[in-house]
């Protein structure tokens, strides 16, 4: 069963076609990962998919929903989270709020409640914490739940950003260029996690990466970009052999 | 039960018995001009616990909050002035019913306010808010309407507000209900969700916060404390003019937050007291035979020249100065006495040009003076707030006197 | 009911006086332009609302009214004896003001800004506030104040009102007004002579009353011919100083203009407002640029003070800064703050705005119009005018 369908989803910013009738099919529980060289539009489509962006045309179907242009927190809410390129913690929020914000979207007391200090709420605040530390100990960041998380360190703070997602609950998981900047030993970790998160906490992973190694021996299907279109799918040994994907990466090792 | 029931339950026997005993001992004890004062310091710190809500916590850049807490005032001055009389509620039951109508006015106008806050930014939403502060004190000031009777309302005169209604331990009350919502707030998953939107609105609407419902609640309810103040201020004071509510006094609200450090609400209650009852010590201070006090002109420039030069030296011991902390702290001492001394010295040796000495000037006239001048000098010399990161609470209290044993580092 | 209202309103205004309104509408917009360009400046650089321009430009009011003193326009000189004032009297008074302005906008800079360069934003904006409080409250304590002072009149030497007929009449419109003027010089003539004739002036005979009667009708008609006539051409009445203004701040605007594209100063300053840490790691020093951010900035709001204080006669005290300087922020604003041409555009919109809400006989309210209009802009460009909105990359 497809989870997300893009269906010819299309943007413009004034005369450039940053992503061109682009399709693609991610089904339940699937790797996939999403390449391309720089500027292939990949963020771009990652943008579409979270409703940053609404496209100029084409549909994009989640549970079979088109949710082409819905507000961003709406569309989190139906089970789509991302982390983000340049990382975007809330740098003065400890590693532990920052993921309490994320499963926030799952309290049951409300904004009135919180006011007047409602027993229910201050409970439920409760059990958001223990919550969003169930995630941070999944992702390896039990201790360092109470640093600012501005100053952790690099890695840490690519992987908070993974937790914070997973804390919303989603059923379909967007990781961009998680491994950027990391070294082998970390790549290799984190490679690790992203399994993990498919096999234990059952979740669909979409990846960009630009690291064709990372990407090749971690997913299971791979859609290739280039200048917003897209020239290559399938798995790994298809997309490597394809002369088009080849071409696109001319000069560097495929 | 939740555990944290019973010291729910006492803070707010604490807190209505402090406010009792607080409107006892004014009564008791203080002159009426004295307990108008105390009014006064309540109403500054509900405006500044309330202003923090939604600049300190929600990051909306809003400069224009003496608009509301004109609202609320003239919320109740209109709605004695026409229907008191008529009304079945008398006294303390008019002020509370007026409380909630002028709190829910100004929670309206800030829904007004904080809906372009959806789609500005920083300065732009800062300068919308000072507009709209601006506007509102103009459009007060044209309006006077003339009753039948041929009597004036309102105006750039002011109205008169009756009855005057003026108790000090329910204005405290309120205050207190400010910092109690905020703190709730700040303790709930809610207020993290208000602190992720200042942090990164995109990342935040990313995790799921509905951005939009968030800022504009954190605009009403901040407005909303803001307008129950202006209703306390136009009962109490008894009279109510646009003058009361210039752009200034946003300014000064607007600084009482800055001051605070990030622990937010502790340094906004205690940051609002400073600010208030600075300058009006300054006013009140007088000569040993009654007069107005005076500085001569080689006095006051001893001491600006002392001034400046010790904010440069304690600049340079911050900044510059690698040595041991001790050194450092010892730096700091001395250059105060230093800076009394050279105070002393140079007003002596001005005192000897007589261009100098011959000029004098009042005290009450320098307050405000001084008020700027202080407030550039913190700015100088500590950026991130005077408080630093103490917040109280019942634990920090309890720490302090050291009946509990620190809590254990965590991790 | 409320169209009636409509016709009621739309009747009370006087359009024969509109073009002129707008005319002097964009006069006193150059001035808000002059003041909102240092705004621009300042925030393009620092990204910082100096809160203090207005101030500067008090302080530059004040320096204009010193000179003016110096050169023996005091106000305890009798009238008879005060001197010629000439171009020469103007030029110095403005370079005055603008050198004043300048140097403290350098020294507040230097002092209160600088320090606060890699704070968080807010604290330089406290910083800025602080600033502005203190010229305030500290020339309330040793500015001259008490009463106001207004600048001479006599300082300026364009005092007549120039007068351009845009659309004239038509031309039977104009003899009417001839024919019903000599009727009326006729008539006036006649009853001038009778009244001789009279015993008592103040009870005619029958034939003094009808010439009377007979004089009030002709001139009666003259004043309708001449409402007719008015209301069918279109005059322009602007003063001679205000005209002087516009044409020194053009000339100011332009050499900002070249200034800032066409030598490698204005190049830097372009490149420091793109990117502050960029230009620095550029080689470019920033604090140079800075430095002369705010003298620029300053001058200009010195010499605009200067203009208001001499040709507009508005009096003088601590605060006359707080409402220009209000505004002037605002016109920046509107015209996207940061982008120089926008401060211009910004300023002259407001100018016109304010003009017209007078004119339309709603002048309490003027003072809340730039805020209206800025708020209804920022609503559809959250940008400003002028200025780019561009979305965060993500």
């Amino acid at each position: 069963m497809s989870l997300l369908r893009l269906e010819k989803a299309t943007i413009r910013f004034g005369g450039l076609v940053a992503v061109n009738e682009v399709s693609f099919d991610i089904r339940k529980g699937e790797l996939f990962g999403l390449i391309g060289p720089n500027g292939a539009g990949k963020t771009t489509c990652f943008n579409l998919v979270t409703g940053m962006y609404k496209p100029t045309s084409g549909r994009i179907l989640f549970e079979d929903r088109d949710i082409a242009g819905l507000p961003v927190a709406r569309i989190v809410r139906l089970g789509i989270a991302r982390t983000f390129q340049n990382i975007r913690l809330f740098g003065s929020l400890s590693a532990l709020d920052n993921v309490v914000v994320a499963a926030h979207l799952h309290r049951r007391a409300n904004l009135i409640d919180a006011l007047l200090g409602d027993p229910r709420s201050m409970a439920d605040t409760e059990r958001l914490r223990e919550e969003a530390m169930g995630y941070l100990r999944a992702l390896d960041l039990g201790d360092v739940a109470h640093a600012q998380s501005r100053d952790l360190p690099y890695g840490k703070q690519r992987r908070l950003e993974i937790a914070r997602a997973l804390a919303t609950q989603p059923k379909l998981l967007l990781l961009d260029e998680p491994a950027a900047g990391m070294n082998p030993a970390e790549k290799e970790d984190l490679a690790d996690t992203v399994r993990r998160l498919r096999d234990e906490f059952g979740k669909t992973l979409l990846l960009i990466e630009h690291d064709m190694r990372f990407v090749m021996g971690l997913c299971e299907r791979i859609v290739v970009l280039d200048h917003g279109e897209k020239i290559s799918e399938g798995p790994p040994e298809h997309v490597r052999n394809d002369p088009k994907v080849i071409e696109a990466y001319l000069g560097e090792a495929v | 039960m939740h555990k944290a029931v019973p010291i729910r339950a006492a803070s707010i026997v604490l807190g209505l018995l402090g406010c009792w005993g607080l409107d006892l001992l004014c009564r008791a004890f203080l002159r009426d001009s004295e307990q108008r004062l105390v009014v006064l310091a309540g109403l500054y710190v509900t405006l500044a616990v309330s202003l923090n809500l939604i600049n300190g916590i929600a990051g909306q850049f809003s400069i224009g909050h003496a608009a509301f807490y004109q609202i609320g005032a003239y919320t109740a001055g209109y709605l004695a002035f026409f229907f008191y009389l008529q009304s079945p509620l008398q006294g303390v039951g008019w002020l509370l019913a007026m409380l909630a109508l002028g709190m829910a006015t100004a929670a309206l106008a800030g829904l007004v306010v904080g809906l372009p806050s959806l789609r500005l930014r920083g300065d732009y939403l800062a300068i919308v808010t000072l507009g709209f502060g601006e506007i509102i004190r103009i459009v007060v000031q044209a309006i006077d309407l003339t009753t039948p009777a041929g009597e004036q309302v309102g105006g750039a005169l002011g109205m008169s507000v009756e009855p005057r209604i003026r108790i000090v331990g329910l204005v405290w009350l309120f205050a207190l209900a400010a910092i109690a919502v905020s703190r709730n707030l700040c303790k709930s998953s809610h207020g993290l969700a208000l602190l992720s939107i200042r942090e990164d609105e995109i990342a935040s609407a990313a995790m799921g916060v509905q951005v939009a419902k968030m800022k504009v609640a954190a605009f009403m309810i901040g407005s909303a404390f803001a307008g129950g103040a202006g209703v306390l201020l136009a009962h109490s004071e008894s009279f109510i003019s646009p003058s009361m509510f210039p752009m200034d006094l946003s300014f000064i609200v607007l600084t009482m937050v800055v001051l605070r450090g990030s622990g937010a609400i502790t340094g906004s209650v205690v940051a609002a007291l400073t600010l208030f009852y600075v300058p009006e010590y300054l006013r009140g201070l007088k000569a040993a035979d009654g007069t107005a006090l005076t500085v001569t002109g080689a006095t006051l420039v001893g001491w600006i020249l002392a001034v400046i030069a010790a904010v440069v030296a304690v600049r340079w011991i911050a900044y510059q100065y690698r040595g041991p902390r001790k050194t450092r702290l010892a730096g700091y001492a001395a250059t105060f006495f230093g800076a009394l001394l050279v105070g002393r010295a140079l007003g002596w040796a001005f005192s000897f040009f007589p261009a100098l000495s011959g000029a004098s000037y009042e005290v009450q006239k320098l307050r405000m003076v001084i008020f700027a001048a202080s407030l550039i000098i913190i700015m100088l010399l500590r950026p991130e707030g005077v408080l630093g990161r103490h917040e109280f609470s019942w634990d920090w209290l309890a720490r302090a006197l050291r009946i509990r044993r620190p809590r254990e580092a965590v991790g | 009911m409320a169209h009636a209202a409509g016709l009621s309103l739309l009747a009370s205004l006087d359009f024969g006086t509109l073009p002129s309104q707008v005319v002097n509408g964009v006069l006193n917009g150059a001035i808000y332009a002059l003041i909102a360009l240092g705004y621009t400046m300042v925030y393009g650089v620092l990204r910082l609302i100096n809160f203090a321009h207005g101030e500067v430009y008090m302080l530059g009011a004040y320096t204009a009214l010193f000179v003016s003193w110096a050169y023996g326009f005091r106000p305890d000189v009798p009238p008879d004896q005060l001197p010629e004032s000439t171009l020469l009297t103007l030029l110095v008074m403005m370079l005055a003001s603008m050198a004043v302005c300048a140097g403290v906008g350098v020294v507040i800079e230097r002092f209160a800004y600088r320090p606060m360069r890699n704070q968080a934003r807010i604290s330089s904006l406290i910083t800025a506030i602080g600033v502005s409080l203190l010229l305030q409250y500290g020339g309330g304590l040793f500015l001259p104040q008490n009463p106001p002072p207004t600048m001479n009149e006599r300082v300026n030497p364009y005092r007549q009102t120039l007068e351009l007929t845009l659309v004239r009449a038509p031309q039977e419109l104009t003899t009417a007004v001839e024919n019903a003027r000599q009727l009326a010089q006729r008539s006036e003539a006649a009853f001038q002579e009778r009244l001789k004739l009279e015993k008592d002036r103040f009870n005619l005979s029958p034939e003094g009353e009808r010439l009377r009667d007979a004089k009030f009708e002709a001139e009666r008609q003259l004043r309708e011919a001449e409402s007719r006539r008015n209301t069918a051409q279109v005059t322009v009445r602007v003063g001679a100083g205000r005209l002087a203004i516009l044409v020194a701040s053009l000339a100011l605007m332009f050499l900002l203009r070249q200034l800032v594209l066409f030598t490698p100063t204005g190049r830097a300053m372009r490149a420091v407002s793109q990117d502050f840490d960029s230009a620095a790691l550029m080689g470019v020093n920033v604090d140079r640029i800075v430095t002369i951010t705010f003298v620029i900035g300053s001058a200009l709001a010195g010499a605009g003070a200067m203009m208001t204080a001499t040709f507009l006669g508005t009096s003088i005290s601590p605060y006359y800064g707080v409402l220009p300087g209000v505004k002037a922020f605002v016109a920046a604003v509107l015209g996207g703050i940061g982008n120089i041409p926008g401060a211009v555009l910004g300023g002259i919109l407001m100018g016109v705005a304010e003009t017209l809400v007078i004119w339309a006989g709603y002048s309490q309210f003027a003072d809340a119009v730039a805020f209206v209009v800025l708020i209804v802009v920022l609503l559809f460009r959250p940008g400003g005018l002028l200025g780019s909105s561009a979305v965060e990359k993500v």
